[in-house]
C-alpha cells in the first residue's frame, strides 16, 4: 500500500474536526528574534550570579574572609604572645584576656589558636598556587601535544598517582626533620598534589581541544599555538579552579596532620596540628586544651570545601546536585 | 489487518459521523437529543470512541526562580484506535512535552496543571507515578527519540526486549491482539480463539517445515512452486512471532485441505519460549537474523538497528498507543523510510495507534490521518492532515508548509509540469549560464583519503577517487548519507585534513603547496561554516571577538575600523549590532549559524564551505538562514561548496549536485538534471525517500 493511497480522505472522527487557532490568542512572532530581555552575560558573570545567590558560598565566604583577615593581622585579636609560655600557668583555666586558658606549656592557647590560623592559610594558599601551576602546565602540554609527550608525562602523572600523598610527605619529610620553614611543608605537598591537577587539566584541554570552535578558528586562519592560549586554555579553567578551591582544604589538613605527627613544621612554629599534638596527652584531663585547635581546624576546612562546592555548582551546572 | 479495514469501519458510520464533521460543536449535537442524527452520533461514540482524548491540556514547569513557564497551554487533540496522529512543531513548541504528560514522564519540574487526559475514557491526567506503571507497556509504548542513549550498553538487545516482556508478565505463549483488532474483526472476520493465537516455537519450526512440504506434495504442488512455496514459509514462519490461524491460513492458501492444515498447525505449532519470541519481536521490527542480532550489545549495532529494537520494545507488550518521539530525525533518509514503512506496517496489523511527534511536515503528511500543529505551547491548527497542509489556514502553519523544502522542492517539480514558472516559487533558480561560463575556483582532482581503522589491518577508504569542479559564483551541493565522505571532502578542500592522494587546486595552485603566508592567504579566501551552531563558537567569547577574531588573525584594520566592520556584518546576517555584547550561550541555534556566517564573511572570501550548516536548524529557521545564503551569493557573488545529507534542502540553493555513496562519487549533474532525471538508482532512492516528496501541499500558497 503505497502513502498515497493512505490518504484517502477518512472521514472525520468526533474530536478531530478541523479546528484553526484564533489568531488573537496565538500571536506569530517573528522568525528566530533576539531575546533582548535579560542582560548580556557571559560565562563568568553567569557563575558569579550564581554564586551570589548559593547560601553556601555566602556562608563560606564570609567565613573565610574573617580567616584570611585573622591570618594577615592576628595582633587585633590578641595582644598575647603564642610563645610566651610559663609553667606556673600551666592548663590554667579561663581568665580576663585568656578566653581558652592555657596549655601544659603554659602558653595561652586563644593567641596560639589566632597565630595558627597564618600558618595554615599560608600553607593551603601556596601549596594550591604551586599545584595549580605546575599541573596546569604539565596537564595542558600533554593533552594538547598528545602523542608520545602525553604518553612520557601521563606515566609520570600516574607514577605520582601510585604513592599516596600523605606517606609520600612522611617519607620525604622525614630526611630533612631537623631544618626548614613552612615551605618545606608547601613543596612536598605540592611535589605530590599536583598530579590530580594535571589529570584534570589534562582531561579538561583534551575535551575542549576537540570542539569544534578550534576547527573553525583553524580554518580563519589561526595556529595551533594561538588556539592553545585563545581558545583551549580559556575553556579549560573551570575545572582547574574547581579542583582548586575544593583541594585547598585537603592541604590545610594535611599540613595539620604533618605536624601532628611531629615531621611537619618545626616545634617552634605555632601551628593547629603541632598543638593538637601536644594536647593529646592530657586529653582526659583538660579536653578543651584540644578542642581549640581542632574547632578552628574543622570550621576553616570545612569552610574551603563549602567555598569548593559552591564554585562548582556555579562553573558546572550539569554535576549540580538537586 | 489494514487502513482499509479501519475505513471500511468508518464507512459503516459514515452518516453519523458526515454529521459529527459538519456540526460545528459535537458536543453540543450529541447532547441536544431532539434530531434522529445526534441519536445516532451518540451510538457512534459507542463503537468507536477515542482511544486517547486530551482536552484543555495544560502543562507547567517550575523555573529555577520559583515562577511557573507555560509548556503546554489549553491543548485537546485525540487519537483514535489504529490512527497515525502526527503532532507538528518546531522546537520548544510543546510537541515532546504534551506526548510526555499523556505517558506521565513529564521530565523535571514539569506537572500537569490543568485540563484532562484520558484513555480509553479514563481519566489519568492526575495519576500518580504509580498509577501509571501498569499503563506504560502494556497500554502505552514509547518509541524515544535517540537511538544512541536509549538502550543501555552494557545489556544484550535480547535482554532489553525481555524486560519490557517480564516487566508487563506478558505471555510469550500466545499473541495479545488489540481490542481494537477484534472489534474490527467483528463482521467478517471471525475472532480466533486463545489457542489459534499461539506462536510457533523454534524447536517445532524443521517438524513443521518437513509437514508442510508432505503435504504440499500430497496435494499435487511440485517443482518450481513447491520451492517457491517453501521458500515462502521459511520467510514467513518466523518463530516467537507467527501465530497457529496464520500457519493454518497459509497452508490452506496453498491447497492444503482445512482439515489438514489445521491438524499441522495444532500439532506443531504449540507456543514459544522467551529467547523465541524477543527473537520473533525483532525481527517483526526488521532486524535481519533476529536471533544472533538478540544477542549483541547496542555497541554493536548502527543507528538504524538500534531504532527498530526500540520499536521492538515499544511494541513488545502490544500497547494500544504507541507514541513515537522522533524516532527517526537522528536517521538517514532512506532509513527513515525502511523503518517507517515497517512500523506502519506492523501497527496497521497490529490495530495499534500511533501518536507521531515530528517536526517534518512532508513525513507528517505522509504517515498521519490527521495532524495537529503546536506552536509556543498551543495547538494553532488540526484536521485531517492532508486538508490542513493542502490549505494551511492558519498563519502558522502556512508558514511552515511555505518553509518546509521537500514541500518546496515539490511545488518547483508540480510548477515546471504545469508549464509555469518556477523561479517565484524557487529561492534558489539554476544559474545555467554561470555554470557554463565561469571559471572554475576549486578544482577537485581524483582526491582520495584512507583512515587506518583501531583493530583492522586494512586502510577504511573514506573518500575514493573523487574529482569534481565549483565553479565561481556557483553553488555545488555534495549528498550523501552519513558515512559517504562528504565531510572528508570537505575537510580536505578547506585544507583541514591532508588527502592520501589526488589533488584540490584553488585559482590553479595545489593548496598543498601552501604554507605561511600563502596558507594565511588561502584561509583569507576559502571559509567555512560549520554543521553544530552550538560547537563552532567559543562560549567564552562574546559575539563581538567572535566575529573580530578573523580580522585580528589576518591583522585588518584598527580597532574602530574592527567594530564597524563587525556591526556591518551583523547588519548583513539581519541581527541587530546590540547582539555584540552577548554571548553564544544566550542565543539559538539559528542566530548562532548567522553569527557563524557573519564571521566566515568577514574577510570577504570567495568560496564558502557549508558543512550540513542548516542541517541542525528548525524547518523555519533553515528557510530564513537559506535565504541569506541565496542573497549572499547573488550580492557578492560568492561560491558556496554546500555538503549536506538533505536531498530537499539541495533544491532551495545548488547548480550543481554530486551523489556521494560510500566514499565513491555516483552521479554528477545539475539540479534540474538530478532532480528529474537521476541516472542512477542510488539517487533514484534517495529522492524516493524524500518524506512527502510525492504530495502536493500549500495549494494555496
Amino acid at each position: 500500500m503505497s502513502a498515497v493511497d493512505k490518504l484517502k480522505p477518512v472521514e472525520t472522527l468526533p474530536g478531530q474536526e478541523r479546528y484553526v487557532a484564533p489568531l488573537e490568542e496565538t500571536p506569530l512572532r517573528d522568525i528566530d528574534t533576539l531575546d533582548d530581555s535579560s542582560p548580556a552575560t557571559s560565562m563568568w558573570a553567569d557563575a558569579w550570579r550564581t554564586l551570589r545567590k548559593n547560601p553556601l558560598f555566602i556562608i563560606s565566604g564570609i567565613l573565610i574572609i574573617f580567616i584570611v583577615f585573622v591570618a594577615l593581622f592576628p595582633s587585633v585579636f590578641t595582644k598575647e604572645n603564642p610563645n610566651y609560655c610559663t609553667l606556673e600557668r600551666s592548663l590554667e583555666g579561663s581568665m580576663p584576656g585568656h578566653p581558652f586558658g592555657f596549655n601544659m606549656q603554659g602558653c595561652d592557647v586563644y593567641a596560639r589558636v589566632i597565630y595558627g590560623t597564618r600558618t595554615s592559610i599560608s600553607v593551603g594558599i601556596l601549596t594550591t598556587i604551586i599545584v595549580v601551576a605546575i599541573g596546569a602546565l604539565v596537564g595542558a602540554i600533554a593533552g594538547f601535544f598528545g602523542g608520545w609527550v602525553d604518553a612520557v608525562l601521563s606515566r609520570i602523572v600516574d607514577i605520582f598517582m601510585a604513592i599516596p600523598m600523605l606517606l609520600g610527605a612522611i617519607v620525604v619529610l622525614q630526611m630533612f626533620r631537623s631544618t626548614g620553614s613552612i615551605w618545606k611543608v608547601v613543596l612536598v605537598l605540592a611535589l605530590f598534589g599536583w598530579v590530580s591537577v594535571a589529570r584534570i587539566a589534562r582531561g579538561a584541554v583534551l575535551s575542549s581541544k576537540n570542539l569544534e570552535f578550534n576547527t573553525a578558528s583553524t580554518a580563519l586562519g589561526s595556529t595551533p599555538m594561538r588556539n592553545l592560549f585563545r581558545h583551549i586554555i580559556p575553556n579549560s579553567l573551570a575545572p582547574i579552579i574547581v579542583i582548586a578551591t575544593t583541594s585547598l582544604g585537603s592541604y590545610i589538613v594535611s599540613e595539620a596532620t604533618l605536624s601532628f605527627l611531629g615531621i611537619g613544621l618545626p616545634t617552634t612554629t605555632v601551628s593547629w596540628g603541632g598543638d593538637i599534638s601536644s594536647a593529646q596527652t592530657i586529653l582526659r584531663t583538660d579536653p578543651m586544651v584540644l578542642f581549640y585547635p581542632s574547632a578552628a581546624l574543622a570550621i576553616t576546612v570545612l569552610a574551603f570545601i563549602m567555598l569548593g562546592d559552591a564554585v562548582k555548582d556555579a562553573l558546572d551546572p550539569k554535576s549540580r546536585t538537586a | 489487518m489494514s487502513v482499509e479495514e479501519v475505513n471500511t469501519v468508518t464507512e459503516a458510520t459514515k452518516n453519523t459521523a458526515n454529521t459529527a464533521a459538519t456540526a460545528s460543536n459535537v458536543e453540543a449535537a450529541a447532547q441536544s437529543q431532539a434530531s434522529p442524527a445526534s441519536n445516532a452520533t451518540t451510538a457512534t461514540n459507542a463503537t468507536l470512541q477515542p482511544l486517547l482524548e486530551v482536552k484543555d491540556l495544560q502543562v507547567d514547569f517550575t523555573a529555577d526562580d520559583g515562577h511557573a513557564v507555560h509548556a503546554v497551554r489549553d491543548s485537546s487533540f485525540s487519537v483514535y484506535p489504529g490512527q497515525w496522529v502526527a503532532i507538528v512543531g518546531e522546537s520548544g513548541s510543546g510537541k515532546s512535552t504534551s506526548a510526555m504528560a499523556v505517558l506521565g514522564l513529564l521530565p523535571g519540574t514539569g506537572h500537569v496543571v490543568g485540563g484532562s487526559i484520558k484513555l480509553n475514557g479514563q481519566e489519568i491526567a492526575h495519576y500518580t507515578p504509580k498509577e501509571f506503571v501498569p499503563l506504560r507497556g502494556s497500554k502505552m509504548g514509547l518509541v524515544p527519540q535517540d537511538p544512541m542513549s536509549n538502550l543501555n550498553p552494557v545489556w544484550r538487545i535480547g535482554t532489553q526486549v525481555k524486560e519490557a516482556l517480564v516487566a508487563n508478565n506478558m505471555d510469550i505463549a500466545h499473541e495479545k491482539r488489540s481490542s481494537l483488532s477484534k472489534a474490527l474483526a467483528s463482521a467478517d472476520v471471525k475472532i480466533n480463539n486463545e489457542g489459534d493465537e499461539t506462536f510457533l516455537g523454534s524447536d517445532k519450526l524443521a517438524q513443521l517445515l518437513e509437514e508442510a512440504e508432505k503435504a504440499l506434495i500430497e496435494v499435487g504442488v511440485e517443482g518450481d512452486k513447491l520451492g517457491r512455496r517453501m521458500a515462502y514459509f521459511k520467510d514467513e514462519w518466523v518463530p516467537g512471532s507467527e501465530t497457529r490461524w496464520r500457519v493454518a491460513d497459509d497452508l490452506i492458501k496453498s491447497g492444503v485441505e482445512d482439515d489438514k492444515a489445521w491438524y499441522i498447525a495444532k500439532k506443531y505449532v504449540t507456543g514459544s519460549t522467551m529467547d523465541d519470541r524477543i527473537a520473533g519481536l525483532l525481527d517483526e521490527a526488521g532486524l535481519p537474523d533476529a536471533a544472533t542480532r538478540a544477542r549483541q550489545f547496542p555497541h554493536e549495532f548502527s543507528g538504524g538497528m538500534r531504532q527498530r529494537a526500540l520499536i521492538a520494545i515499544g511494541l513488545a507488550c502490544r500497547p494500544e498507543l504507541l507514541i513515537a518521539d522522533e524516532p527517526t530525525s537522528a536517521l538517514d533518509v532512506t532509513v527513515q523510510k525502511k523503518i517507517l514503512d515497517h512500523l506502519q506496517m506492523l501497527t496497521d496489523s497490529l490495530g495499534t495507534a500511533v501518536l507521531f511527534i515530528t517536526h517534518d511536515l512532508g513525513l507528517a503528511a505522509e504517515r498521519a490521518q490527521h495532524i495537529v500543529v503546536m506552536y509556543k505551547g498551543q495547538v494553532v491548527e488540526s484536521g485531517p492532515s492532508l486538508e490542513v497542509l493542502q490549505h494551511p489556514q492558519h498563519p502558522y502553519t502556512k508558514r511552515l508548509v511555505a518553509a518546509a523544502p521537500s514541500l518546496a522542492s515539490q511545488r518547483i517539480i508540480s510548477a515546471k509540469e504545469h508549464g509555469q514558472d518556477a523561479t517565484a516559487i524557487m529561492e534558489h533558480a539554476v544559474n545555467e549560464d554561470k555554470l557554463q561560463k565561469s571559471e572554475v575556483i576549486i578544482k577537485v582532482d581524483h582526491l582520495c583519503k584512507e583512515f587506518k581503522l583501531p583493530g583492522r589491518k586494512e586502510l577504511f577508504k573514506a573518500v575514493d577517487d573523487v574529482s569534481l569542479e565549483l565553479k565561481r559564483g556557483t553553488t555545488l551541493a555534495i549528498v550523501g548519507e552519513s558515512g559517504s565522505g562528504k565531510s572528508t571532502v570537505a575537510n580536505m578542500v578547506l585544507k583541514l585534513l591532508e588527502p592520501t592522494s589526488g589533488t584540490v587546486t584553488y585559482e590553479g595552485t595545489d593548496i598543498s603547496t601552501f604554507k605561511g603566508k600563502e596558507l594565511l592567504d588561502f584561509r583569507r579566501h576559502v571559509q567555512p561554516v560549520f554543521q553544530n551552531p552550538y560547537g563552532s563558537l567559543d562560549p567564552m567569547y562574546s559575539i563581538y571577538r567572535s566575529i573580530e577574531e578573523p580580522l585580528r588573525i589576518h591583522g585588518i584594520g584598527d580597532k574602530a575600523s574592527r567594530r564597524a566592520r563587525v556591526a556591518e556584518l551583523l547588519d548583513m546576517v539581519k541581527l541587530p549590532a546590540t547582539v555584540m555584547q552577548r554571548y553564544p550561550n544566550e542565543l539559538s541555534g539559528g542566530q548562532r549559524q548567522r553569527i557563524a556566517i557573519a564571521r566566515a564573511m568577514a574577510l570577504n572570501p570567495d568560496v564558502i564551505v557549508c558543512d550540513e550548516a542548516v542541517s541542525a536548524l528548525d524547518v523555519l529557521v533553515q528557510d530564513q538562514v537559506l535565504q541569506l545564503l541565496n542573497d549572499l551569493q547573488a550580492e557578492k557573488g560568492l561560491s558556496y561548496l554546500f555538503i549536506t545529507h538533505d536531498l530537499a534542502v539541495v533544491r532551495q540553493i545548488a547548480d550543481d549536485v554530486v551523489v556521494m555513496q560510500h566514499g565513491k562519487l555516483v552521479e554528477h549533474g545539475t539540479t534540474d538534471q538530478v532532480f528529474n532525471d537521476p541516472k542512477q538508482q542510488y539517487t533514484r532512492n534517495l529522492l524516493d525517500a524524500i518524506p512527502g516528496g510525492k504530495l502536493e501541499l500549500g495549494l494555496d500558497l
